[in-house]
């Protein structure tokens, strides 16, 4: 390991002393609040203390910055200054630095944020649920979301919001049901859009319903691998020396993906890791920038202090972390540790909070501070938990379950304790991998053979739990394949 | 930025630790403080689990099942002490293969041990020894059925004993020795010494006894070896040798001769030369009983030096038979069919301080039901794997609570002719003595029939059951097949009739003797739509007998 390497760890480490941190226990963070000044002035704990949580007719401005890895934001303790705009609103708002999203890839992971359900239940797990090649070849989208289910969206707009998402397409297509309950749903076909497009979209659609109250979903894949910044790179961030074995394009980052898939692992020395990171750093910067942009405008429409924002990612990425790249295909820390921040209306002060949770309590945490209810024939769908009384200074901190079936490459199902245990259990092979998060962060050290009891105790919860959303993860079979994810890779396929 | 918030970082964390010592030392309510006062203890901490096996154990031979012999006096005593099941279910008839749904859970073919040449990998690693052991348990056993521990290698051609399938989770894995009479199925006594020096750990303990096995009573000393014979009777197979010069030495009633019998008829050259009497069926089964009498004994000692050690109060003992023998109710002396009574098992469970003693459950369980109900108990985590419920609800007085199947169901998993053609006729090159000449030529081609019909373990599965208390349904969708290649039919040179279905009125006709199919078609019609949705969701591994590559290692049986 060389110098870089462990100028990386030394990164990762501090982020992951949050999770160490809180988990010192639940007397600690109850104890955070009993003792005022210890993470925050007097006034500023009387402050939050008198902070409202009902805000009944506000407007929501939920945006998702696809594939934000929770290592490169600066308010969960990156050290390159590259989130400047989310780090204000972090301060400013409720700064959760270990929420773990549901799933390790877009289209499972985001649709929990707009159901509240496992994406087991709300079943968007592949995006093509058929190619077997030669033979059957037929791409198979799934086109529709269970109609049982209803969406964030339709529940706003029920209790009369306008409804508009501006996103860029892709895994949150419109065609795979993410457009139900919006009145307006932007997506480009064919593209990996960027919010370099969603935003202007979004902010046309706010000068018409500025006036109402609304709910808008901003998404754009400005920080994924399959995007490029319009005009290139400047490359701001790359080691002058670097011998430019690779340029930062959508093409080198697939191939780089599906050699890791096709081998297990990808060749890569920490030249071209760090150039990867430098790429990835400049994407976020100049994200982060055009969301400043957009608040300024929003700002200007006098909508700030009628508004409730939450800022969050889907999933992370991969910076060969465990010898591979990109992401949906493990369910390590890299790829399902997400930011989370919510900034309430007219909030000047924030806090950490440093209770792990999950994205699928993102739903009911919205619904509570609009003070709105799920619709009766729904009421028992949310799977997750009000935060509110996270925001008001109580213990929330959970057990969180995951899950990929990525391109029905492999299918993974794992569960991480509030104190710090990871299991992540493999179905089709039914293997095993026990982390101790506190000792391990780097999740390096499979602890199946040590700790035995643990890793028992840890996949009966797994396949408890799962049982109990009505998934037997023992009824079916699990046979790997490797469906295509883009269009592009599934050639002489034909789509029904 | 980054320096300002590195710094507050570090407050953090040095505040954090700070707040946790102080809680930790000042408040008498914290999680710190609790822990060091004692905490509600869980079972698993300081119970000590004993599992009795003993193959080939009618449960209707019992006195506590209502056997009116008095040749159980220690397993009625037992039984005195315990919650026992009246009608426990096993779901093969085959040693290994019902013993390994015991120890996981699950249906043969979701183990994997579902034949006798099945490599480690083809078979379900988390048993019950594996799990306890993830508890801090101790983990030993006693096996003397051949079957948990010896093995044929087909490439030397030697005996070996593996360390395997069944052995692999212990600490301690014991076995028999031969006796004078050449046979491992001996009481397993190693197992009270074990008790003895290990009486102050945490442990599990298997002891497994396969003295009921046929020849019967071939390693019962005298005098209790002919304790129950018929007065002033010799053996019709001794007044009938197969091979005339044999030594006269009771060996017990010899596997051969059983395997000469079918349906009342002793057949020699493919003829019918001896038609058994009631006094020829009560010395096989009184050699039978002579054995469970003899195990019996052994039992009493076990339990004795529990108590004794003062192990009996912190003990689960599990007491059960892994399945039954056809004596003669169904033509054949052995085990190797569905029926009652090779699959309906004894099923006791001893709770520490005799809780609940004397209870005695009716409600229809299985094998698969045994390991949920010990985790129960020790309040370990059911494991997923297993498909069985715990039983400890109907303990409880809950048969609501109990999740178990209202349905039994039992697989002749693998056919009892593939095990035959496997070993006892391929690999064994000594049958002479066991077979008249004629019938030792006409074997090549027997062989080759079931080589053809069979080999390779790719032999149709369809031969299942489904019973409840009331109903036993048998399904046998080859039937001709099953006829076609049924060592009886070959030894008797008869072509008995295979039925494809079998239905049984439990409650009327506990032996199974009259098919009433025809009477009650409904009955059938529920019964087979439930057994083949059970076929259904469960097809794994029913065909996958013979180990990938690499050489075998043949279970030597019978």
């Amino acid at each position: 390991m060389n110098e870089k390497q462990n100028e990386q760890d030394v990164k990762l480490i501090n982020r992951r002393e949050f999770i160490k941190y809180a988990a010192v226990g639940a007397g600690a963070v109850a104890a955070t609040v009993a003792m005022p000044g210890f993470m925050m002035g007097n006034a500023e704990a009387a402050y939050l203390s008198k902070l409202p949580m009902k805000y009944k007719d506000y407007n929501v401005v939920f945006v998702s910055f696809d594939a934000l890895q929770a290592a490169h934001v600066g308010a969960l303790g990156y050290q390159r200054n590259v989130t400047p705009t989310i780090d204000a609103m972090a301060k400013k708002g409720f700064n959760f630095t270990n929420t773990i999203s549901v799933a390790s890839w877009t289209v499972p992971a985001s649709m929990t944020w707009f159901t509240g359900v496992y994406p087991s239940e709300h079943r968007l797990t592949n995006k093509f649920s058929v190619f077997n090649p030669p033979n059957n070849n037929v791409l198979s989208n799934l086109k529709k979301l269970s109609p049982e289910l209803v969406t964030l969206a339709e529940v706003l707009k029920q209790n009369g919001y306008a409804t508009g998402g501006f996103t860029g397409n892709a895994g949150v297509s419109g065609g795979f049901g993410y457009s139900q309950g919006f009145d307006e749903y932007f997506f480009e076909k064919g593209k990996f859009g960027s919010m370099g497009v969603s935003i202007p979209k979004g902010l046309e659609w706010l000068r018409k319903n500025k006036d109402k109250k609304f709910f808008m979903f901003l998404h754009g894949y400005d920080m994924h691998g399959q995007n490029e910044p319009e005009g290139g790179f400047d490359y701001r961030f790359v080691e002058k020396g670097y011998d430019k074995k690779y340029t930062g394009t959508p093409k080198e980052q697939e191939a780089l993906r599906e050699e890791g898939l096709a081998n297990g692992k990808t060749e890569l020395r920490d030249a071209d890791v760090q150039f990867w990171r430098a790429i990835y750093d400049e994407k976020i910067q100049r994200t982060d920038a055009r969301f400043k942009k957009f608040l300024e405008e929003y700002e200007q429409m006098g909508l700030m202090d009628k508004t409730i924002f939450v800022l969050t990612s889907d999933h992370g990425t991969e910076f060969h972390e465990h010898r591979r790249f990109d992401h949906g295909f493990s369910l390590y820390d890299e790829l399902i540790h997400v930011p989370l921040i919510i900034k309430l209306p007219k909030q000047k002060t924030g806090k950490v909070i440093k209770d792990q949770i999950s994205s699928i309590d993102v739903m009911p945490t919205v619904l509570d501070l609009l003070d709105v209810k799920m619709p009766e024939n729904a009421a028992k769908q949310l799977r997750g938990a009000s935060l509110v009384s996270g925001l008001k200074g109580k213990p929330v901190a959970k057990d969180v379950f995951f899950e990929t079936d990525y391109r029905q490459y492999t299918y993974k199902r794992g569960i991480q304790t509030k104190d710090g245990w990871k299991l992540i259990y493999t179905l089709e092979d039914k293997s095993r991998e026990l982390y101790n998060l506190k000792k391990d962060p780097h999740e390096t050290k499979n602890l199946v053979d040590q700790e035995p009891r643990k890793a028992y105790e840890l996949e009966q919860r797994i396949f408890a739990h799962f049982k109990a959303i009505g998934h037997d993860l023992n009824a079916k079979q699990w046979i790997p394949g490797l469906n295509p994810v883009y269009d592009s890779q599934a050639k002489g396929a034909q789509k029904k | 930025m980054m320096n300002r918030w590195s710094s507050c970082f570090e407050q953090m964390v040095s505040a954090a630790a700070a707040v946790f010592a102080m809680v930790m030392f000042c408040s008498p309510g914290s999680a710190g403080a609790a822990a060091a006062t004692a905490s509600p203890r869980e079972k698993h901490e300081y119970t000590n689990v004993i599992m009795i096996s003993v193959d080939i154990l009618r449960a209707d031979h019992l006195g506590a099942y209502g056997y009116k012999k008095g040749v159980s006096p220690q397993i009625d005593r037992l039984a005195g002490q315990s919650v026992l099941f009246e009608n426990s279910i096993a779901h093969s008839y085959l040693t290994p293969v019902a013993h390994m749904s015991v120890i996981t859970g699950q249906y043969p073919r979701q183990h994997g041990m579902v034949s006798f040449e099945v490599t480690r990998d083809q078979v379900a690693k988390r048993t019950l020894p594996e799990i306890l052991k993830y508890y801090g348990y101790e983990t030993a056993a006693v096996a003397s059925s051949p079957e948990f521990f010896m093995r044929y290698d087909t490439e030397s051609g030697k005996i070996v004993n593996p360390k395997d399938i069944f052995s692999r989770s212990f600490d301690f894995y014991g076995r028999t020795m031969p006796d004078e009479t050449g046979s491992t199925r001996v009481n397993p006594v190693a197992a009270l010494n074990w008790l003895k020096a290990n009486k102050d750990k945490k442990f599990f303990l298997w002891v497994e006894t396969g003295m009921l096995h046929p020849p019967y009573s071939q390693t019962v000393p005298q005098p209790y070896k002919s304790k129950f014979d018929p007065s002033d009777y010799t053996p019709f197979y001794d007044r009938f040798p197969i091979r005339l010069g044999r030594e006269n030495v009771d060996r017990g009633v010899p596997t051969e001769a059983l395997f000469h019998v079918y349906k009342g008829n002793y057949y020699l050259d493919f003829e019918p030369i001896y038609r058994l009497e009631q006094k020829d069926v009560d010395f096989i089964r009184g050699r039978y009983d002579a054995g469970v009498y003899y195990t019996d004994m052994f039992i009493g000692e076990l339990l004795n030096t529990l108590d004794s050690l003062k192990l009996s109060g912190k003990t689960l003992v599990v007491f059960h038979s892994i399945h039954g023998e056809n004596l003669g109710e169904h033509g054949y002396f052995f085990h190797h069919d569905v029926y009652d009574t090779e699959v309906k098992a004894a099923l006791m469970f001893r709770f520490p301080g005799n809780e609940k003693a004397g209870m005695r459950i009716a409600r229809q369980t299985q094998g698969i039901d045994i390991l949920p109900t010990i985790l129960d108990y020790l309040q370990i985590p059911a494991n997923h794997e297993a498909q069985g419920a715990s039983m400890m609800p109907l303990v409880n007085g809950d048969e609501a609570g109990y999740k178990g199947s209202e349905y039994a169901f039992i697989d002749r998993l693998p056919w009892w002719e593939y095990v035959l053609g496997g070993w006892h006729l391929e690999h064994q090159s000594e049958r002479e003595a066991q077979y008249t000449p004629l019938e030792t030529g006409k074997m090549k081609d027997y062989r080759t029939l079931l080589q053809e019909k069979i080999g390779g373990g790719q032999y149709p599965p369809q031969c299942i059951a489904i019973r409840t208390n009331q109903w036993k349904l048998i399904l046998r969708q080859r039937s001709k097949l099953l006829e076609e290649i049924s060592w009886w039919n070959f030894i008797s040179g008869t072509r008995f009739p295979v039925e494809m279905i079998e239905l049984f009125d439990l409650v009327r006709d506990p032996m199974e003797q009259k098919n009433v199919a025809s009477e009650y078609p409904q009955v059938v019609e529920k019964l087979k739509k439930k057994l083949l949705e059970w076929d259904e969701a469960n097809q794994k591994n029913r065909v996958q007998t013979k180990p990938a590559s690499g050489p075998a290692l043949i279970i030597p049986y019978p």
